[in-house]
């Protein structure tokens, strides 16, 4: 498979990097705190912990590093390969369930599957309404991401 | 002449019975979009993208399915791999 590549104006490059120094270290935590982790063998147990946690740490730097290094109007993110692809979309995954749980744990569901409309309720904070356009582009990052790996996965 | 003796031997039957089976089940989420889903599921689980997607409706019209069943450890193990795409995967002994 040929390189993929995600395209974003400066801008957001620069609200999106942002943020990610603030959310990445969570996410790892997030992740392992949400696991099913089996808990009747403590060995096992361990070693799930360990592994999400190490897992999520790595995606979570590789994510940082791939907005770090995205130079240039539009930004341009590029993912030599099929596993990176993967961990970079399993890296956007943690990042939007860590401001789930981290900021828009009063949120319901059914509000936050479609966005567009709390962008317009006057009664969030700013700092909320900002990281929900952030939500929602890490969103649309996973699905240009999708399509470009399979096109028909959202047929 | 004496008779030998037999002895009868009671050798304990061992009955083996078949290692449980165990299901990987993976539960709906509000956050992974579909297609999302499907990449995880075609990479984890070996399946084509339309085995991958019959099985992500599924999980979206009742809230769950079992993806995979057989021995524990490989059980395991793609619970965990499915976990580490950020899906609410988990471990049940079969019925």
């Amino acid at each position: 498979m040929p390189e993929l590549r995600l395209s974003m104006t400066a801008e957001a490059r620069t609200v999106l990097t942002d943020l990610l120094k603030l959310i990445a270290p969570a996410a790892a935590r997030v992740s392992v705190n949400r696991a099913q982790i089996p808990d009747n063998d403590l060995e096992i147990a361990g070693f799930w912990t360990e592994n999400l946690s190490a897992h999520a740490t790595e995606e979570a730097r590789l994510l940082a590093h791939a907005f770090i290094q995205a130079k240039g109007d539009p930004a341009i993110i590029i993912l030599r390969d099929e596993a990176q692809a993967c961990a970079f979309l399993r890296a956007l995954s943690a990042v939007r369930f860590a401001l789930r749980d981290l900021v828009f744990a009063d949120i319901s569901d059914d509000r936050l599957e479609d966005p567009s409309d709390l962008d317009d309720d006057e009664s969030l904070p700013t700092e909320k309404r900002h990281a929900l356009a952030c939500y929602a582009c890490f969103g649309l990052l996973q699905q240009s991401l999708v399509r470009q790996l399979d096109p028909e996965a959202f047929d | 002449m004496a008779k030998p003796k037999t002895k009868l031997e009671n050798k304990p039957q061992t009955v083996v019975a078949p290692a449980p089976k165990w299901n990987v089940v993976v539960l709906n989420d509000p956050i992974n979009y579909q297609g999302y889903v499907v990449i995880a599921f075609v990479s984890v689980l070996r399946i084509t993208s339309p085995e991958a997607k019959k099985l992500m409706r599924t999980i979206h019209q009742n809230g769950r399915t079992t993806v995979w069943t057989g021995e524990r450890e490989r059980a395991e193990m793609l619970a965990l791999e499915l976990q580490q795409w950020h899906l609410n995967a988990l471990l049940e002994k079969d019925a």
